[in-house]
């Protein structure tokens, strides 16, 4: 299978740019230039050209489809580029224009005419293939474990080439383990004294087995209780920045799935989901990875597909879309495509159960590729619902971008600074103990830009924290 | 074509808005070449995006000390061509002019910049228990400026009234580059000619209004919903005319047909509309909680007895924003019905809406066009929506004839030519339809005394003396939109 290499959508005459664009008519025509799209989109809000706005991006991908534009133009090049790729403008859009499928033809259009810049190609192939990621990230691990990568965060200049890597640095940094201060925390009371904490039961502590939010006797061993076929077999996307720098998810992901009554198998063959390549225009890098997770997700005979990451969840439910133009893998990838779900959305399903109290306040923001892309708002908020004494903060305008997107910060140093800026302002001013965001990336960007900052950078998915609430109520042991 | 500036000219607007601002690639300028009215194309020579009120009125007087005409662009929302660039002209966007410059809560005041949109003011007012009321479907993205210089209206103004109400004072930057400003605080009367309200409607002819003062209303305490079905179109006019024949005062009544209805239904914005009935009819009265009930009840007896089907109540907040939002997204709703659409709007008197939208169904089929409605019904506001493909010349043909029967028809009627939309550059060759000559000319004479030398928004609103009506454009390259005078 791995043999079939997958006809590109625009077909032998790809030379004609237009063509990928062209076969997609269908879905660009039902945009009306109503303009509802534009104070959805944060770079028009903040640079209030109409050719970073939605509406103006798809009016140039109009226009190389009706030849009156090039796809090599440079400002075709340079505003679809621009793109945050948050999808914000997909919900408001009265006529369901598919924007993020427009975007993904538009970038291949673009990324044919003008190659990519190096750190995108680099970034695309490292991410593409496991040999070439498994080193990339032990070395990552190494520079975040001796602190190295916090301190070139901190001492590195903030401009040039050295700002880009100190950007890397802190992103790396970023992505450690931030429940530790959380896990040292005393319920009610002291310092932790957050509203919610305060309303909780005073006589639930943590590790109280006969504490009144634990419904079922914590003696059961819960994973041979709940996973005798009760709920759906399940394989969990491993991933590549998931699996190189936030194992730890994976695994608290696992065991609340567990927990929660389903059957979690492993998948070791499972691949990147190769959202990065569609985001970067690297339609055919994207197909021949969606192809790998296709072969091993049914060799391993699941029900259904898990991923704890946002960005990886929207684009592996789009795969059927991917393979719009090829007959043979269109219906097989869409039969995927439907299997693939949230770790929240099975958690919310399955209840899910509480666990002990974890005092802590936590400023929460949505995942674009969560809340836009997939329509899944209140999920992750259910999982931490289930959490006693942890009161989520939904900051402002949490609805809006962090600015992560991909290497966005790296590709667009001011623009995805402003951005960044203004949500890491936005944690702050919900001053929770921790931010909290279901995504990898915007954990990375967050996280980084409290770190710039000098703020206290501890950054969670919200997984961890019901992973800690089962651990204190004594479910794993 | 659009025509370059010279780079003595471009070099002293960036200077002026900074270089990033000013847009003069041809493949850039793309985005500029129509607003929400599709059917019209042509290429500025330049857009600028100014900051500030002083920043324009430097642009201003640069462009205009060449000769250099301005169009002025707010979110590029309007659907009568308002926005349309016209030959050789600069478009001046006023989308970076976002911030809200003061709220006063005991005034019930708020004064903003012309590129804040309808709806955030609202949000950002709410806190107050204050809104903006006047209500454009657009809200969430049309901006203030577009408001004033359309004088925009919206569902509530049947009760509330339309922009024009709630203006009370402007800072404008004039032809030349002159700064005036008109009108005096809302907290003080204002003296002599109210040259406000005169500039409120003026469809970017006048100038440009940089700073936008705004009486707030008090949140209304209690609102009741309603959503009436009637089997044919007819029996939801007869509806709204026995609602407000009866003494009832709505703040909205609002009509949708069946092919709005299956837009609607089809996109995102699904309201839970019945499918396949005649109308839906929106029904919402406002105010103190008391006697409300009464009034909605008066109102559903009202749709009783003109045979509507059924009657229901929105039963929470949530319910009655997801009827609005059905609503108020209906036109871009209608992307999914069909390519390409032509809002028609005009103003009947309400007595006349049954034989107004049974001869609009007649139209209709004279000319194998799906026409869908959605208006405001209760002040006889109608707005067909034309369905057509573009790449279908002889479907475009039709549309223009359907389109001018429909004006006809509605004047005829004894309405007009618009209701909300403006007369741009779309309507303009109606203008006649419903101005003499003595009119046209008085008309004329006013925007003169603004802008003598029509260098805001040319061949815009007023015709000129001999008529050169511009050309729809078809799925060729669109700059010949202007380039030829026809016959009118």
């Amino acid at each position: 299978m791995a043999g079939v290499r997958v006809a590109s959508a625009a077909g032998p005459g790809s030379d004609t740019l237009a063509s990928a664009l062209e076969a997609q008519r269908e879905r660009l025509l039902p945009c009306v230039h109503c303009g509802f799209c534009l104070p959805a989109c944060p770079t028009y809000e903040r640079l209030g050209d109409e050719n970073d706005s939605p509406r103006g991006r798809l009016h140039l991908m109009q226009a190389v489809v009706d030849g009156r534009l090039d796809a090599a133009s440079d400002a075709f090049h340079t505003h679809i580029d621009r793109c945050l790729g948050c999808r914000a403008c997909e919900p408001v859009c009265p006529s369901g224009v598919e924007y993020g499928t427009l975007l993904e033809l538009a970038r291949e259009a673009a990324a044919r005419a003008r190659p990519p810049a190096l750190p995108t190609r680099l970034l695309l192939s490292v991410m593409g293939s496991r040999t070439a990621r498994s080193p990339f990230f032990v070395g990552g691990r190494m520079l975040r474990a001796t602190g190295l990568a916090s301190l070139g965060a901190r001492i590195l200049p903030s401009e040039g080439v050295l700002g880009t890597g100190r950007l890397g640095l802190a992103m790396l940094a970023a992505s450690a383990d931030g429940t530790d201060r959380i896990r040292r925390a005393r319920p009610a009371g002291g310092a932790h004294a957050s509203p919610l904490a305060e309303g909780t039961s005073p006589d639930t502590t943590p590790a109280d087995p006969e504490s009144p939010n634990v419904p079922s006797s914590p003696s059961d061993p819960p994973s041979s209780a709940f996973s005798a076929g009760r709920r759906a077999r399940v394989g969990l996307l491993e991933g590549c920045v998931q699996k190189g720098l936030f194992e730890r998810i994976n695994a608290a992901t696992a065991r609340t799935l567990r927990f929660n009554g389903y059957d979690v198998v492993p998948v070791p063959m499972g691949d990147c989901c190769g959202a990065l390549h569609a985001h970067g225009g690297d339609l055919d890098g994207a197909r021949r990875l969606a192809q790998r997770n296709m072969d091993a997700f049914e060799r391993a005979d699941v029900d259904l597909v898990v991923t704890n990451a946002a960005g990886c969840g929207a684009a592996m439910k789009e795969y059927g879309t991917l393979f719009d133009s090829d007959a043979d893998l269109a219906d097989r990838a869409g039969a995927f495509a439907r299997r693939v779900r949230d770790v929240s959305e099975l958690l919310e399903e399955a209840g899910p159960r509480p666990g002990a109290e974890v005092p802590c306040t936590l400023a929460y923001d949505h995942p674009c590729h969560l809340q836009h892309a997939q329509g899944l708002a209140h999920a992750p908020l259910a999982v931490l619902g289930a959490v006693p004494g942890t009161e989520v903060r939904v900051i402002e305008g949490a609805d809006e971008c962090c600015g992560g997107a991909g290497i966005y910060g790296i590709t667009h140093p001011d623009l995805g600074g402003r951005i960044g800026r203004d949500k890491v302002a936005a944690v702050r001013a919900a001053a929770g103990d921790a931010a909290c965001t279901p995504n990898p990336g915007c954990m990375m960007q967050i996280g980084a830009g409290l770190r710039l900052e000098g703020a206290r950078a501890d950054v969670v998915h919200p997984v961890e924290i019901l992973d800690e609430s089962y651990r204190k109520a004594g479910y794993y042991e | 074509m659009s025509v370059p500036l010279s780079s003595k000219t471009v070099r002293d607007l960036r200077s002026i808005v900074g270089a990033a601002h000013v847009i003069t690639d041809p493949d850039r300028l793309l985005a500029y070449e129509s607003d929400g009215l599709t059917q019209y194309r042509a290429a500025p020579s330049a857009a600028v995006l100014p900051a500030s009120s002083d920043e324009v009125a430097r642009v201003v007087e640069r462009l205009h000390g060449e000769g250099i005409a301005i169009v002025p662009r707010g979110a590029g929302t309007g659907l009568s061509g308002g926005a349309l660039p016209s030959e050789g002209a600069v478009v001046l966007g006023t989308a970076r002019m976002n911030r809200i410059l003061e709220v006063d809560p005991d005034d019930r005041l708020a004064v903003v910049q012309p590129g804040v949109t309808n709806a955030r003011l609202t949000e950002a007012t709410r806190p107050f228990d204050l809104y903006y009321a006047p209500d454009p479907s657009s809200q969430s993205t049309c901006t203030l400026g577009g408001n004033v210089a359309e004088n925009s209206g919206g569902p509530h103004c049947l009760k509330y009234g339309v922009t024009s109400r709630y203006v009370t004072g402007l800072t404008v930057v004039l032809a030349g580059g002159r700064v005036a400003r008109l009108g005096g605080s809302g907290r003080v009367a204002s003296g002599g000619l109210d040259l406000t309200g005169l500039f409120v409607g003026s469809e970017g002819c006048f100038g440009i209004a940089t700073a936008i003062e705004v009486r707030l209303l008090p949140l209304p305490a209690s609102v009741r919903t309603l959503l009436a079905i009637f089997d044919t179109m007819e029996a939801a006019g007869h509806a709204v005319t026995g609602i407000i024949g009866s003494g009832l005062m709505p703040a909205a009544v609002e009509i949708i047909d069946r092919a709005t209805i299956e837009a609607v239904e089809a996109s995102v914005f699904a309201a839970g509309y019945p499918k396949g009935v005649g109308a839906a009819l929106v029904v919402e009265f406002d105010g103190t909680e008391a006697g409300l009930d009464a009034d909605a009840d008066r109102a559903e007896r009202c749709c009783l007895e003109v045979g509507a089907r059924e009657v229901r109540r929105a039963r929470s907040e949530e319910e009655r924003l997801g009827l609005w939002k059905g609503r108020k997204k209906a036109f871009g709703a209608m992307g999914r019905i069909a390519p390409d659409l032509l809002v028609q709007d005009a103003t009947v008197p309400r007595t006349r809406l049954p034989h107004v939208l049974a001869s609009i169904t007649e139209i209709g089929k004279q000319y194998e066009l799906r026409i869908a409605n959605v208006f405001h019904a209760g002040d006889g506001n109608l707005h067909p929506n034309i369905l057509f493909d573009r790449a279908d010349p002889d479907e475009l043909e039709r549309v223009e004839r359907a389109s001018h029967e429909i004006m006809k028809l509605c004047v005829d009627a004894g309405g007009t030519i618009t209701g909300e939309h403006g007369v741009g550059i779309d309507k303009r060759a109606y203008m006649g339809l419903v101005h003499n000559e003595t009119e046209l000319d008085m008309l004329r004479r006013v925007r003169g005394v603004f802008d003598a030398d029509h260098l805001f928004n040319p061949g815009k609103v007023v015709p000129d003396a001999v008529e050169t009506p511009a050309e729809p454009v078809g799925s060729e390259r669109a700059s010949a939109a202007h380039a030829e005078a026809g016959a009118p």
